[in-house]
């Protein structure tokens, strides 16, 4: 429908009667319209979006029969749901104890990138000493490194250290590549936060730290938020560092681990690794909806001068 | 708890124990002929402790029975042993990691070629495999393939057992075309398979990049023809009169396959298997127990029989196996103890024992190892006993190395095959691609 046609349609709202009116549709707009420009591209979006989940979760409660047959059971439905791959995967594997591991290293590698990343970053973007700019890029280019070929190398490391089949190999490997992202994350967000708050507290005496821990970080939580939420997703579904610096099974993480215990030669254990990664993608969708309003923030625009 | 002390080994866990029991009350059926030959000395250093990395079991009694094992090596020498266990597709990686730092386990349990890729970081074991081969009735060919570096008599990895995937199908669609089992020939077993697509029961062989079954197809379709990648020197061979018929081959025999097999990975056969969409596949011995486990499939078991790779031209049967395959690492601090280690698992109040757990997934190395209880356990699994005892490897015909793995992970077999069974290429353009990608990996 075209704007002049919906000009003429669309019916004129009732000032005077709030309670009644539409405050949603501006006189331009129709119900068809929205739907058409709106609602249809949103749900494509969330079934798109959504469509993954639903099949690891059907997946989870099918018996392998359904599974496997597709002619004679829907394979977008459950005939008949079963608690099997759960229980073979709470009670026959390890999996509680990959979760606490992998929860463990995600969150002590999350906080040590973030704090690495905020003095970074303050560093580089209110510092300004002279060639902070090129180290800003270097840390960029350190993140295009493809972990494929790092992992040779970070393992030699590893080994030196004493580190290698322990969890601190992962903690301290993952900032490698958190670190550069989030600094990168942050340099945006402190560039957005207005230069003449920390003269003011400068004026007033406050030292670079105090300012650092007074005035930016309180105005930067969102950005601070919303890179531990990539730092946290990163870390959760990390795979070839896991793969090669743990090596006993019970240190394993929960992407290696599942895989380890659950496909066994060309048998796959679909259910339980459904299960598996259902169960795992939680804590994720938990962590990330209670900061959704900060996450979305820090990418819309932080301080306004 | 995967470290196995002296009060470890001696308080076996219950799983452990009763799954030893077990196969050792079955392996007592077994008479394991065994010549009396000396034990080479190994005098195991004083505080040896060991580790290994081994592939995920296929079934549970594998690992409860192999640390079990362990725990025994532990109780007679005091070594103490740790086993861990990763996924298939993750056991290359993590070698590649332990060879490249020279640090980590001990002892590895890799994949078939995977010793001669990191041969110059091994100890040999040609002290024990000599004594196994001389005490066991000797090495079955593929085990000698795998186990000996090209061009000398030196053992670099010590095969403990291998899995083939022969013909599985479906007993009542092969009768019901008309045959009772698969021709040994190309022209009788294109019939067939015309035959069971007519029924409605069609065949399916994986086309697409599939590690086990995709390679297994390819290298069956060609050498069955007398064709092969490389020559006994390592020349790239592939281009040849042989591998054009056998192209031309799959170009009749492709229309006979149940849709969607050049997108199949390893796992693809086994689901079209079991949902009755496939009648006849290769596949190792996991789809029949994955299909008899489950009360729902088992009448598909009941149903199913194995069967030989048809011969082609060839006298023999044209196929290959996985194969488990231990390597000892120069870092290691104890290779006297590993290497007693990997002997003591071998000898037969260990491994026959081992492989009676494994249901005959696992096939031995060792000739001697043919009369073990296993493989009387199930008619349908007899079939599997001599999976080591052929004389192809993937690279076949040249030297086991890192180009023929290589060439194998590239699935420069496996392409060339698709790229004439979807119609991209003509036989002969496939043939000369193969070449030219063999040439660029074989150069070194």
């Amino acid at each position: 429908m075209s704007d002049a046609a919906s000009l003429t349609t669309a019916p004129v709202p009732q000032a005077s009667n709030a309670a009644t009116a539409q405050p949603e549709t501006m006189s331009w707009d129709s119900r068809s319209r929205r739907m058409v420009v709106l609602w249809l591209p949103l749900a494509c979006f969330v079934i798109i979006l959504l469509f993954p989940f639903y099949w690891m979760a059907i997946t989870a409660f099918k018996p392998n029969a359904e599974l496997y047959d597709y002619k004679t059971y829907n394979p977008f439905l459950i005939g008949s749901p079963t608690l099997a791959h759960i229980r073979l995967l709470l009670f026959e594997t390890s999996y509680p104890r990959w979760l606490t591991t992998t929860m463990t290293v995600a969150v002590a590698s999350t906080f040590l990138s973030l704090f690495a990343s905020t003095l970074a970053a303050y560093a580089i973007q209110r510092l300004r000493f002279r060639g902070s700019q090129y180290v800003g890029l270097a840390i960029y280019l350190a993140y295009l490194v493809p972990p494929s070929i790092l992992f040779i190398p970070l393992a030699t490391m590893v080994f030196q250290l004493g580190l290698f089949d322990t969890p601190f190999a992962l903690i301290l490997t993952y900032p490698t590549f958190l670190i550069p992202f989030c600094t990168w994350l942050l340099i945006g967000y402190f560039k957005s936060i207005p230069y003449e708050l920390e003269e003011c507290a400068l004026i007033d005496g406050a030292t670079r730290v105090q300012i650092l821990t007074k005035i930016t970080l309180p105005l930067a939580v969102p950005g601070l938020i919303s890179a531990g939420i990539f730092s946290f997703t990163l870390s959760w579904n990390e795979f070839i560092y896991a793969l090669a610096f743990i090596q006993s099974s019970e240190k394993k993480t929960v992407p290696v681990a599942i895989l380890t215990e659950l496909v066994t030669g060309d048998v796959y254990q679909w259910g339980a690794l459904m299960a598996g990664s259902l169960l795992g993608s939680l804590p994720v969708a938990i962590f990330y909806s209670f900061f959704v309003d900060y996450y979305v923030s820090s990418l819309t625009g932080a301080v306004k001068e | 708890m995967a470290i196995i002390t002296r009060r470890r080994a001696l308080q076996l866990g219950a799983a452990g124990a009763t799954a030893l029991a077990a196969a050792e009350r079955a392996a007592a059926q077994s008479r394991i002929p065994a010549a009396d030959v000396p034990a080479p000395n190994l005098p195991i250093e004083s505080g040896a402790t060991l580790r290994m990395l081994r592939p995920v079991r296929f079934v549970q009694p594998d690992e409860e029975v192999f640390r079990a094992n362990a725990a025994k090596f532990t109780q007679a020498t005091g070594v103490q042993v740790r086993i861990d266990f990763v996924g298939w597709e993750d056991i290359n990686q993590q070698t590649a990691v332990t060879a490249n730092t020279g640090a980590g386990p001990d002892l590895i349990m890799g994949f078939s070629d995977a010793p001669h890729i990191y041969a110059d970081k091994l100890i040999e074991v040609t002290d024990i495999a000599e004594y196994l081969g001389r005490k066991y009735g000797g090495w079955l060919p593929l085990a000698r393939k795998y186990g000996i570096r090209h061009g000398t008599q030196n053992w670099i990895g010590l095969p403990f057992g291998a899995s083939s995937g022969p013909l599985v199908y479906r007993k009542s669609a092969m009768t019901e075309v008309g045959f009772q089992r698969a021709p040994d020939d190309h022209a009788g077993f294109l019939d067939l398979c015309r035959k069971l697509k007519a029924a409605n029961k069609p065949a399916g062989f994986a086309l697409g990049n599939a590690v086990g079954d995709g390679n297994g197809f390819a290298n069956w379709l060609v050498w069955s023809h007398g064709g092969y990648l490389v020559d006994e020197d390592g020349k790239v061979a592939i281009n040849s009169r042989e591998t054009v018929a056998a192209l031309n081959y799959l170009r009749e025999l492709y229309p006979t396959f149940v849709p969607g097999t050049i997108a199949w990975g390893d796992i693809s056969n086994n689901r079209a298997y079991s949902a009755s969409e496939c009648w006849l596949t290769a596949n190792g011995v996991s789809l029949y127990f994955s299909l008899k486990n489950d009360p729902a499939t088992r009448p598909i078991a009941e149903d199913s029989e194995h069967q030989l790779l048809p011969k082609g031209v060839l006298t023999q049967h044209p196929m290959s196996g996985l194969t488990l395959n231990a390597m000892v690492f120069r870092h290691s601090r104890f290779p006297n103890a590993a290497r007693a280690f990997l002997a003591f698992m071998m000898e037969a109040e260990q491994y026959d024992p081992w492989l009676i757990a494994n249901l005959g997934y696992w096939a031995q190395p060792l000739a001697a190892y043919k009369d073990s209880a296993v493989w009387t356990s199930d008619p349908k699994v007899a079939i599997f006993r001599d999976s080591m005892n052929n004389e192809f490897w993937n690279g076949y015909k040249g030297p086991i190395s890192e180009a023929s793995g290589q060439a194998n992970a590239e699935y420069v077999m496996v392409q060339m095959c698709a790229s004439v069974a979807s119609g991209q290429a003509t036989p002969e353009a496939a043939a000369r691609e193969a070449e030219r990608r063999a040439r660029r990996i074989f150069r070194r």
